[in-house]
């Protein structure tokens, strides 16, 4: 390869750093739209946003406004905030101030002709499956793809010059670039790949990931789509680096720590006040935690994610019964694909920083053949009428006289389906039980079957070893210590209906799919006895009349669904029949207490609401989502049992006396940790500026291709969450933008070598993408705060001095 | 052993060896890179610890595997190691990572020259 190609080569990429990546509708990954600014610190990255993108960084004067007037920021945290910034202002003043200095918004506009090109051309190439009608060849790649039709695009004034481009993207780009300077190269490429950054930063995800199944077949990259975009440049006879690109260099509008955005004090007044009870509410229980007796042994014991919406069923099922549970990341630890019955879909169900490296598939097993043959023939029957209705609309002969002669029988279902949600779900539930579910009649291929193996693929099922190390893992990071007869791991999905957004109510743990599958997986091993005597060996010793079941929880509608169980034991099957029974009173009491917060639900009529969200095709909001997520506690359920976290808090079980060397704590802080930074910053950017950072309205949404939304009918891809999953109305916000404050319990110079050894940690954490605190069980639960630049401060409350700033590492 | 292999003297030939140390993100990039750059073979080494400019880096995290770093090692001529080098110089300037390059000597000289790069294809 010509030195310049490889070098060209790096300058795409090196352009790319400043994107982040957008994954398609049917596995939304809540993830930081400055992604790629994360090595600056936060307040410098979310100006170069703003200079890139258009973005808001800071809540706006509307919502610092709002929550000023609701409480929801303290006036003593607030006044030491401005005084630290050097506001000496009253904060009516200063919001008033802030308002008059808001720059009128900037119509940024993407509709030139350029982007509508390229936003045409990439929407016909990335289609999955929404066209009847699709773009020749694209098995070649995109760059070839579009090489051979857009010398016909007759919007293209001077498509002449498309004839003779070169046959390989690199080679056509390097001559896009011919008359630009190969040290303004970067600039001009970082230029065209922010013009339309939706769509720039789903190629990213694309082109990056190694198990797509669509990328395999039709392959795109950063430089077939920049090649593409460069020459369209030229035919259209604009220049290929317009006026003043060459000049901005990333970093050159920062805002730097000598003129701090106005906004900034506010933000952290509001989350110290969000802090400041967390904190102490955590606090008071850490100081009761050792002086209680042992705890009896719990009937059951359920495993939950650790999403903020699991909390508050936990704390209804705690109070249902003899019930203890934990958190744990929703995928338990299985980074896997997951082949379902019946289905050539492979799906990735492991968090978006780890890498899939076992394929499990569900297999027809031989103990129910009659359950086996009723699931074929309604499965059969399904596809056979959904083929049929497709065919019927999408032929031109047919579509006509289809529409004449169903038009009155479709026209009665749209309207049972618009005036009778709830009735419709509770009919279509009653013949579902008809059809026997997967769980009961196939296995999990957990054992190694290298014939099942695909060339392209992952290796089918787990060896021995690695069954129990998932296993052993799990108890580990868990610091578990006693085992109840029946423990349940519980994975969660959501249930709606006419929602491109419905992957992102899934578990984001298992890349927005749920998690059912990962639970029974899990569950399977742990009832392995081979298993159980491995984990014996290493100090983990499962009672015999321990069995382990597997449950989804429906996060729409608080219910629980325990997976098809192994055999059990009669006083197993008690507990399970009275666990059924408290699970259905928990997701009463969940339902109730969620049903305030959702417009026009009843606590009396929470249940019925719930159904009825989860069926109705007009509704924008079946549920809240993650919304008001702003926390992230590991340490025992102890600590967190008492009082309401309001579903407010990721809650990782986290035991520091199981864990002497800190490998728990390390893979809980590199992993789910970082993981819930990426879903709480989503939130934040989605909700500061919904336009730029979330994806607007679902009013005006339409789904493009089956990968994502775009407002109206073209643009550019939108990458964040929708307006109703924010916010209450256009007025009035749900979530409340706070960065994620990580508490860890555990002894401070421990959490102090995980940071040290983790890069990626201490940047997130010195460049303040969330803060860090640390209750100290070894020094009287003392709070620790962790200060950019690797220092601790001791809170003046409970210290003599105000800032007891001490050196990270005690070593 | 059989005799005959104490009697053989191997005749070494020059080549250089290139050592390249990414962050896990960027190991799609570098791989890319050798592939097209016509080198015959490489060694990838997952998960590896270390430090460097930007703090310590921890190698084998069980959820994350996106935080440790790779690391690459190649061997073939000046001209192919040259073009590597020139790929990877620009990435550097604003990427942590790092690239050694040593003389080295190999017994079948065939076995490290016989390669072409990959082309790109039309993605």
């Amino acid at each position: 390869m010509p030195t310049d190609l490889s070098a060209l080569r790096a300058r795409v990429e090196n352009a790319a750093k400043v994107l982040g990546r957008c994954w398609p509708l049917q596995s939304y990954i809540a993830a930081n739209p400055l992604a790629g600014l994360e090595k600056l610190p936060f307040d410098e990255a979310v100006a170069e946003g703003q200079a890139l993108y258009g973005g808001r960084g800071y809540p706006s004067v509307a919502q610092l406004r709002a929550a000023w007037d609701a409480g929801a920021i303290n006036a003593n945290h607030l006044a030491d905030r401005l005084e630290a910034y050097g506001f000496t202002e009253s904060p009516a003043h200063l919001l008033d101030r802030m308002e008059a200095a808001t720059p009128p918004s900037v119509n940024r506009s993407n509709d030139s002709l350029l982007n509508r090109v390229m936003a045409k051309w990439l929407a016909v190439f990335v289609d999955q499956g929404q066209a009847t009608w699709t773009m020749p060849r694209r098995q070649e790649g995109f760059y070839a793809a579009w090489r051979a039709v857009a010398p016909y695009d007759t919007t293209l004034a001077h498509r002449d010059c498309l004839h003779d481009l070169p046959e390989r993207p690199l080679e056509a780009l390097a001559a896009a670039l011919s008359d630009v300077e190969p040290s303004q190269w970067e600039r001009v490429l970082r230029h065209h790949l922010t013009a339309l950054p939706g769509w720039a930063s789903f190629i990213k995800w694309r082109s990056q990931d190694r198990h797509d199944a669509w990328q395999a077949a039709h392959p795109i990259t950063m430089t077939g789509y920049l090649a593409a975009r460069l020459h369209t440049a030229r035919a259209i006879g604009l220049p290929v680096a317009p006026d003043g690109v060459a000049e901005a260099a990333v970093g050159a509008s920062r805002n730097g720590r000598d003129r701090p955005a106005m906004a900034a004090p506010w933000l952290e007044a509001w989350e110290a006040t969000y802090r400041e009870q967390l904190l102490h509410d955590v606090q008071a229980a850490a100081a009761t935690i050792h002086t209680g007796a042992a705890p009896d042994r719990p009937k059951a014991q359920l495993v939950f994610c650790i999403d903020v919406r699991s909390e508050v069923i936990r704390r209804h099922v705690e109070q249902a019964g003899p019930y203890q549970t934990f958190g744990y990341a929703g995928f338990f630890g299985l980074p896997m694909q997951f082949q379902p019955y019946d289905s050539d879909n492979r799906i990735t169900a492991c968090p978006p920083i780890v890498d899939p490296k076992h394929r499990i598939q569900e297999v027809c097993g031989d103990h129910r053949p009659d359950a086996a043959a009723a699931h074929e023939r309604w499965v059969a029957l399904g596809r056979a009428w959904q083929r049929l209705i497709k065919s019927l609309k999408h032929n031109v002969a047919a579509a006509f006289g289809f529409v004449e002669g169903s038009g009155g029988l479709f026209g009665v279902a749209m309207a049972a389906r618009t005036l009778i949600p709830g009735w419709l779900r509770t009919q279509h539930q009653a013949w579902a039980k008809r059809v026997p579910t997967s769980d009961t009649f196939c296995d999990l291929s957990l054992d190694r079957a290298p014939a099942a193996d695909h060339a392209d693929g992952l290796p089918v099922g787990l060896s021995a070893e690695e069954r129990s190390y998932y296993a052993e893992a799990a108890f580990r990071l868990m610091g578990w210590q006693q085992f109840a007869p029946v423990v349940v791991f519980t994975g969660h999905g959501s249930e709606t209906v006419n929602n491109p957004y419905a992957s992102s109510l899934d578990c984001g743990a298992c890349a927005g799919h749920p998690g059912g599958p990962n639970a029974r997986i899990l569950a399977a091993i742990c009832n392995d006895p081979a298993v159980r005597e491995v984990l014996s060996e290493r100090g983990i010793v499962i009672p015999e009349d321990t069995v382990f079941l597997a449950a989804e929880h429906t996060t729409t509608t608080d219910a629980v669904r325990l997976f098809h169980p192994p055999t059990l034991t009669e006083r197993q099957a008690k507990i399970v029949d009275q666990l059924r029974r408290d699970l259905h009173t928990a997701r009463v009491q969940a339902a109730a207490e969620r049903a305030p917060a959702l417009q026009g639900a009843r606590r009396s009529h929470a249940v019925a609401d719930t159904a009825r969200r989860a069926a109705d095709w007009a509704e924008t909001r079946p549920e809240w989502g993650l919304s008001g997520n702003a926390a992230f506690i590991m340490a025992p359920r102890a600590l967190t049992a008492e009082f309401s976290l309001d579903g407010r808090a990721f809650l990782h079980a986290y035991n520091w006396q199981t864990d002497d060397r800190g490998t728990a704590l390390e893979t809980i802080m590199t992993g789910p940790l970082v993981v819930g930074e990426w879903i709480n910053m989503q939130y934040y950017f989605s909700t500061v500026d919904n336009a730029v950072y979330g994806s607007g309205s679902k009013i005006t949404q339409n789904v493009v291709g089956n990968v994502g939304v775009w407002q109206g009918n073209g643009g550019d891809l939108m990458t964040g969450l929708p307006l109703q999953s924010l916010q209450v109305d256009d007025a009035t916000p749900y979530h409340h933008p706070l960065r994620l404050l990580a508490v860890v319990y555990a002894p401070r110079a421990r959490v102090s070598r995980v940071i040290e050894r983790n890069a990626q940690l201490r940047s997130l954490f010195d460049h303040e993408w969330m803060a860090l605190t640390v209750l100290d069980p070894e020094h009287s639960n003392r709070r620790y705060v962790y200060q950019p630049g690797g220092t601790w401060a001791t809170p003046s409350t409970e210290s003599r001095d105000d800032q007891d700033t001490e050196p990270a590492l005690a070593l | 052993m059989s005799d005959t292999s104490h009697n053989i003297e191997h005749t070494l030939h020059p080549l250089k060896k290139i050592e390249i140390i990414v962050k896990g993100k960027r190991e799609h990039f570098v791989q890319d890179l050798l592939e097209k750059s016509g080198v015959s073979g490489y060694t990838i080494h997952r998960n590896v610890a270390g430090k460097g400019a930007s703090g310590f880096h921890e190698g084998h995290l069980l959820f994350n595997d996106e935080a440790s770093l790779v690391m690459f090692f190649a061997v073939s001529d000046q001209s192919k190691i040259q073009a590597i080098i020139n790929g990877l110089s620009p990435l550097f300037e604003s990427s942590s990572g790092v690239m050694f390059v040593s003389d080295t000597k190999v017994v079948r000289l065939t076995k490290f020259l016989s390669a072409e790069g990959q082309q790109d294809d039309g993605s």
